[in-house]
């Protein structure tokens, strides 16, 4: 049987088509898949998914292997087998507020999609905060009064700065990972151990 | 309407039929080995499970205040259990079994239903050998014949890691780094700490699962480290054991860690080649009996019989009959049961789908009475 790898849909799908256009695997039916979510090629069977859903396909062992930003396995804490990071889909995880924000004498309101991750840098920090969870555009959030600050992830800063946002403190940074459904890295050990070697390869030299 | 919460199901037909036959089978068979019964409450203190031996999350837990301030959890987990429940008895050698449903809220349906078997105060290879050969005879019984059995051993990461000195904090993050095989985490944090001479050998060991070949490729590698050698002889012993019984599938996982603080020795799963589900799980645990200041030994397994009954055949294990009766001939039907031995006999005045049954009869009277003729 194939191994069935779950991908990451939007921009980590393009770059990791990129990268595995440097491995020697087939692509050509992923590079014109169109709005299929499903693709066969002769070695493998992927399918594409939301991040945290790709988490939720290899623990569940849907999928065999999973392509998954950082922040994701951070923020959700899968039961999966989290090998290495790929060379990809960096980006930081950064605390930003408007541009000359005097900050309120009070307790502060932090928006975020990342509550667990927002939730421990401020444990750490020692800082008692309320945390509002946003679903997207959490740079809405402090231009419209809903909170103090965000915590989100940056890439290339332009989105911040183009909504009036400063960073205040960058604190984690990610790339996308190779992650592994527990039981089946086992029992598919023999289809899955090249494909992850290939992985594995390909990312010490890129 | 009525609802039911998230995580709490119903269960009819196949399932559940699959599952009482597991249970029957399992008691059959533990009883056959001479393990006996034991059962423990539902609920229980929370201290039992989130001790620093037992060590489970409390978060995972199903909880409650009870009226004097203590924390009361519904089972999380057997094994603590049946070692606070036996830990008083007289030390000499123990076979356990049970059957029963443990409650957590990281797993998927809050309650899942387990069989398992504890060994205490055993010698070690006859413990762990009778744990594994318990599981063949279980599987083989219920007709599951496709699944790997897993062997790995808490002591060889311990073993690599004793010469260097480790905060609690930094070991337990290093443990969960080789826990999810997390290679650059782990090079990270030896390196961190000044230990690079750590680097390989712990990345190397985390692609150190598969056949028994694994092994052999490891007795060259730790040729010098001789409390290495002891562990993989151990695993070897194991591996021929179980291949002198029958056609188990054995692999190991050299760089397998302890997932809960008790676990002390050889640590065991099974997976089932068809999906992946790991259908048992256990090890060897003797520290979690250090805690009731008993110096022992104790080995245990536990099987996910949900997982078990959704792999076991769909057939219908006894013959299915109908019997079809009236009032009047009810009591006559009834008498007939005895000549139907080890089938399912249903009674009935009418039917209207003859595919529920193998074999209809009708009660037929003649000369000396009643006969069934079969339609």
């Amino acid at each position: 049987m194939k191994p069935i790898i779950a991908l990451t849909k939007g921009r980590l799908e393009k770059q990791f088509l990129k990268f595995f256009q440097t491995l020697d695997y087939d692509v050509e039916p992923l590079l014109n898949k169109g709005r299929k979510l499903q693709v066969e090629t002769d070695q493998f069977s992927f399918f594409f998914a939301k991040g945290v859903d790709v988490t939720t396909y290899v623990e569940n062992g849907i999928a065999d292997l999973g392509v998954v930003g950082g922040d994701i396995l951070i923020e959700h804490q899968p039961d999966v087998y989290n090998l290495f990071p790929l060379p990809f889909g960096e980006c930081r995880m950064a605390l930003a507020t408007k541009d000359g924000y005097i900050w309120p004498d009070q307790k502060k309101r932090i928006a975020s999609t990342f509550t667990n991750i927002t939730k421990e840098y401020f444990k750490n920090k020692g800082e008692s905060v309320d945390i509002i969870k946003l679903e997207g555009s959490v740079e809405l959030a402090p231009i419209l009064g809903l909170a103090d600050a965000i915590v989100d992830i940056v890439e290339t800063g332009t989105t911040l700065k183009e909504n009036g946002l400063v960073v205040e403190d960058e604190f984690l940074t990610f790339s996308a990972r190779l992650i592994a459904n527990r039981s089946t890295l086992k029992v598919k050990r023999e289809q899955l151990v090249p494909v992850i070697e290939a992985f594995k390869k390909g990312a010490k030299e890129t | 309407m009525m609802f039911l919460p998230a995580g709490s199901q119903d269960e009819t037909g196949n399932q559940i039929s699959n599952r009482l036959r597991a249970n029957e089978i399992f008691r059959n068979i533990t009883e056959e080995r001479n393990f006996k019964p034991i059962s423990t409450p539902v609920i229980e203190y929370a201290n039992t499970f989130i001790n620093p031996v037992a060590g489970m999350d409390l978060q995972n837990m199903l909880k409650w205040f009870n009226h004097e301030g203590d924390i009361e959890v519904l089972r999380p987990d057997w094994t603590a259990a049946v070692a606070r429940a036996v830990a008083n008895q007289h030390p000499s050698e123990q076979k356990w079994s049970y059957q029963g449903s443990v409650f957590r809220m990281d797993k998927d349906g809050t309650e899942s239903r387990q069989a398992g078997i504890e060994m205490v105060h055993t010698d070690s290879f006859l413990g762990e050998s009778e744990c594994l050969l318990t599981a063949v005879y279980y599987l083989k019984s219920l007709s599951i014949n496709q699944y790997v059995m897993e062997l790995g051993h808490t002591k060889i990461f311990e073993e690599i890691i004793a010469p260097f000195p480790f905060s609690d904090k930094d070991e337990e993050a290093l443990r969960i780094a080789m826990h999810d095989k997390r290679t650059d985490l782990v090079e990270q944090i030896v390196r961190d700490l000044g230990y690079k001479e750590l680097v390989e050998p712990l990345t190397n060991l985390i692609d150190a699962y598969g056949s028994k070949e694994m092994i052999e490729r490891y007795e060259q590698i730790w040729s010098e480290r001789p409390e290495l050698l002891t562990i993989l002889e151990e695993l070897k012993n194991m591996i021929q054991l179980l291949e002198e019984i029958g056609e188990t599938e054995v692999i190991v996982d050299l760089g397998r860690v302890k997932n809960l603080p008790y676990y002390d020795g050889m640590m065991f799963r099974g997976f089932l080649t068809q999906n992946g589900a790991t259908c048992f799980s256990g090890g060897r645990y003797d520290r979690l009996y250090k805690q009731f200041n008993q110096e022992t030994t104790a080995v245990g397994l536990a099987f996910d019989v949900d997982i078990l009954a959704s792999q076991m055949d769909q057939k219908q294990w006894k013959e299915k009959i109908c019997l079809l009766a009236t009032p009047k001939t009810h009591a006559v039907a009834e008498k007939f049961r005895h000549e139907f031995r080890d089938k399912i006999v249903d009674i009935r005045y009418e039917i209207t789908n003859n595919q529920a049954y193998d074999k209809v009869y009708d009660l037929v009277e003649d000369n000396s009475g009643y006969k069934v003729v079969e339609r």
